[in-house]
């Protein structure tokens, strides 16, 4: 069973994305709803995938994503965000993020762009 | 508790038996005054080496035994203990001690120590709530536990003949010898081990 | 799919009260400091999320109004709009008109927002700082609002458990207080007692019922799971779910989340045809698969149906010798209950292939496991050919149990009501010594008989189960429990009144000892040791066999 983090701000999205994945037969590891736990977390969970929402209350999605990055350079993140924030989702791609999501998310998208990124083969390392 | 001891100790080493002022008693006075006996070079000793313990003591048949202070909850009148059929001879039953319902265990029974002849008929009347990371249980005795303090030192943590007991009996730590007495410390982590715990019949 | 819905729409509206309120404090903290970059950004992170959550859920009016002052204050960030004093007012009054409409989500004469307001914000928003057109004067929301909190809060599942224990303490002790106030007869403690009674029994229903979750947030994980094994094993599944809105202890439904998923993959893999096989039987090439919930008096009650191949009795008697379970006569002899009790022995599974879903050898007996540490009971039914029916009856709170009280050897026992059928005095003539045992005839329905006292405290090597001369007196008191499809009579020494009691578990070393589900302190002080009926039956079943 593939592992996955939810990183979200937002008690009702990450409510959201958790039925979504876990329906669908993922197991959440961990739910962080700051940049802190969210870099805690991820070191200490080593899931298969993490959501990352690029506002946080303490920190930006991007500045997590180098931070996990750092520790993990395999770490896959899809970055989850809303429309008008495509200058942001760009960067992050650039530092590594697999994919991303834009809220609203319908769960067919959600699954979709989930089960493509966990599919890809794991870069050489 | 063995910290606070350890202060009074270096002001006083001839002072190596005290007891809290609810267990003092005949006997510990009458130990007391053994105490007294004490060589010179033993005194010396507890002042250059004078990490001490705290013990519970209380006799099982005929020899006494002991258990360090900080392995004993309470020492409390025994309640009325309910029997429990279909369990080891060596469990009493359970007994309600302030709400928490505990198993109360007869080691002398756990032991197979043969009874003092004396005593035969003498009803238990004191419960040692012993307590430890794994369980909670009740040791009933029959004579008031006394408390002990002695020098860690006094206690022969591997005496020869433990290595000729059966591995069943390694929850003895070691012996303590002071006064003409030889107590019997016991490891209360070990008394139930891990297999005998399983051991209960699992119906 | 409502419950889900309504379990969405609560986390949304909880949690936008919430960045309604945290808004009204940073934008007044912004009034004072306009220069706070921090405060700004917070505004800013609570005001995205409010959008995108009421845009998610299909609130549109909040997302619209969020994303105008979105907008506003992305511009103020930015420096392209100042914060006056005619812009805070109407910024203030865009947050207010925020709250109003979280606060009326379910009121459907609630109708449209002030449009001079909408316009207004419209105006800061498109016509940037040296907007000329004048701002409409909207009469401020905040002189006639009630100061109001969230409606609901969330709690850690480990703070109800705290309240739960707490309650089943307090309990034992209220019936203590409730004894002694008999004792000492005084009136005065006596209706003080009463009333304890009865607040302790209120405080007790309200935690029970704080705990409770609709039965659906369980079922909605299924037509995914359904669908997924039945294009794994190429089996065409219809799934109907029943009774989403009954409510169980949610830590009940926690422990059968995976005996209901043990048994749905079994369905469809063991249970349901392929749909060639289903067609020459005549049957819809569709399987059905129903999974139903409903309230039965104090308990709930939970079947899963499905209308397969059904069990065959022949198969599991021959596999039930082959494993050693039961010896070929007495397998000849078993009834079609007895039989079918025998898929949930340990080690028994009739299945042939391992598929990825089902083999992963874990038998029905785990189920039941499952099913009797939460005091629940669980049964099976079948139709050869036309399917088969799991039932599981569950209570709806763990911590307090009905039960039956009774003495043996003057020790107090209780048995759950749960596991208690009916309670007869016979005649010890009426009793017959069968084959190393004791029958009754009850009503035309043969029930083994067995003393207590024998099977508890007789020696083992001694214990003679069949031998009525062990009987004490001539009438005997007899609990008939029932467990896995059978029946079993326990004769006791004195029989009591029936009662809600806590059952304590036992702690170590003593919960090894399973014939033991936990103890209870009686309102007498004294230890009252809960027998756990699977556990005895299983002990009556092996000693029997010797």
């Amino acid at each position: 069973m593939k592992r996955i983090l939810i990183v979200d701000d937002s008690f009702y999205m990450r409510t959201m994305l958790k039925n979504m994945l876990s329906d669908a037969g993922y197991e959440i590891v961990g739910e962080a709803p700051n940049g802190q736990t969210a870099l805690e977390l991820a070191k200490e969970t080593k899931p298969d995938l993490i959501t990352l929402d690029v506002i946080l209350p303490d920190s930006t999605g991007l500045e997590v994503l180098k931070g996990i990055r750092q520790e993990q350079p395999d770490q896959k993140v899809i970055i989850v965000s809303a429309v008008g924030q495509e200058v942001i989702v760009n960067e992050a791609m650039e530092y590594g993020a697999k994919s991303y999501i834009v809220k609203p998310f319908s769960e067919e998208n959600v699954l979709e762009v989930v089960s493509k990124v966990l599919a890809e083969e794991a870069p050489e390392s | 508790m063995p910290k606070t001891s350890k202060t009074n100790k270096k002001a006083e080493p001839e002072a190596a038996l005290t007891a809290p002022p609810e267990t003092t008693s005949a006997e510990v006075a009458a130990s007391e005054a053994g105490k007294g006996e004490a060589t010179v070079s033993e005194a010396a000793r507890e002042l250059v080496s004078p990490e001490m313990v705290h013990l519970i003591v209380f006799k099982l048949g005929t020899e006494e035994y002991a258990i360090r202070i900080d392995q004993v909850k309470e020492v409390t009148v025994t309640p009325e203990i309910t029997r429990m059929p279909r369990t080891p001879d060596f469990v009493k039953g359970v007994a309600n001690i302030r709400g928490d319902i505990i198993a109360i265990i007869d080691l002398a029974r756990r032991f197979n120590i043969r009874p003092d002849a004396a005593a035969v008929g003498v009803s238990s009347s004191y419960t040692l709530v012993v307590e430890t990371d794994t369980y909670s249980i009740g040791v009933d005795v029959k004579e008031v536990p006394q408390s002990l303090n002695l020098p860690l030192t006094k206690i022969d943590k591997t005496p020869s003949f433990l290595q000729d007991v059966s591995v069943s009996e390694n929850f003895i730590e070691g012996i303590a010898k002071t006064d003409n007495r030889l107590i019997i410390v016991l490891d209360m982590h070990k008394i139930l081990t891990h297999e005998e715990v399983n051991q209960l019949p699992n119906l | 799919m409502k419950s889900r819905e309504q379990e969405y729409k609560e986390i949304f509206i909880a949690e936008a009260l919430e960045y309604f309120d945290a808004l009204n404090r940073h934008i007044s903290t912004l009034e004072k400091e306009p220069e706070s970059e921090e405060t700004l950004a917070e505004i800013f992170r609570l005001l995205h999320n409010l959008k995108a959550n009421s845009k998610a859920i299909g609130y549109l009016q909040i997302s619209d109004v969020s994303h105008k002052l979105e907008t506003a204050f992305s511009l103020i960030r930015n420096k392209e709009l100042s914060f006056s004093d005619e812009v805070v007012k109407v910024l203030f009054d865009g947050v207010d008109l925020l709250g109003e409409l979280i606060h009326n989500v379910d009121n459907p004469n609630y109708g449209e927002p002030d449009p001079l307001l909408l316009r207004n914000l419209d105006i800061i928003v498109e016509n940037l700082s040296d907007s000329t057109i004048e701002l409409a004067k909207v009469q401020r929301y905040n002189t006639s609002k009630n100061l109001s909190l969230s409606e609901l809060i969330y709690i850690q599942i480990r703070k109800l458990d705290h309240m739960m224990n707490l309650v089943g303490e307090l309990m034992i002790d209220r019936d203590r207080v409730l004894s002694i106030s008999r004792e000492l007869n005084s009136d005065e403690l006596k209706s003080v007692s009463s009333h304890l009674y009865r607040i302790t029994e209120e405080l007790q229903y309200s935690v029970m019922d704080a705990r409770l979750v609709n039965i659906g947030s369980l079922f909605n994980k299924f037509p995914r799971i359904v669908r997924d094994v039945a294009a794994a094993e190429g089996k065409q599944v219809n799934l109907v779910l029943e009774g989403h809105d009954i409510q169980i202890d949610r830590n009940i439904l926690q422990i059968m989340a995976d005996s209901l998923l043990h048994l749905v993959r079994n369905a469809i893999t063991h249970g349901l045809e392929k749909p060639e096989e289903r067609q020459a039987a005549g049957k819809d090439t569709t399987g059905q698969l129903r999974l139903a919930a409903q309230s039965d008096r104090e308990n709930v009650l939970l079947r899963l149906i499905d209308d397969g191949r059904g069990i065959d009795l022949n198969v599991v008697r021959r596999t039930a010798v082959e494993k050693q379970l039961v010896s070929a006569d007495a397998a000849r002899s078993m009834g079609e209950h007895e039989v079918l009790s025998l898929l949930f022995e340990p080690g028994f599974s009739t299945a042939k292939e391992v598929t990825e879903f089902s083999g992963r050898g874990v038998g029905l007996d785990v189920v039941k496991n499952a099913i009797d540490s939460i005091g629940g009971r669980i049964s099976v039914s079948s139709v050869k050919g036309s399917g088969t029916t799991f039932s599981m009856q569950l209570p709806t709170s763990i911590a307090v149990k009905g039960a039956l009280l009774f003495e043996v050897d003057s020790i107090y026992f209780a048995i759950p009501l749960i596991h208690t059928e009916q309670v007869v005095s016979l005649d010890k003539d009426e009793l017959h010594e069968v084959g190393g045992v004791l029958i009754a005839d009850l009503k035309g329905e043969t029930v083994t008989v067995v003393y207590l006292n024998e099977l508890l405290n007789a020696p083992e090597q001694e214990m003679r189960l069949g031998d009525k001369t062990r009987l004490n007196g001539q009438v005997q008191n007899i609990i008939i429990v029932s467990y896995n499809n059978r029946k079993l009579g326990l004769i006791v020494d004195k029989l009591y009144r029936q009662q809600d009691i806590v059952v304590k578990a036992l702690s170590k070393p003593l919960d090894q000892i399973d014939i033991y589900g936990g103890v209870t302190l009686l309102g007498t002080g004294k230890v009252c040791l809960v027998l756990d009926v699977p556990a005895i039956t299983r002990y009556f079943t092996q000693r029997r066999q010797i």
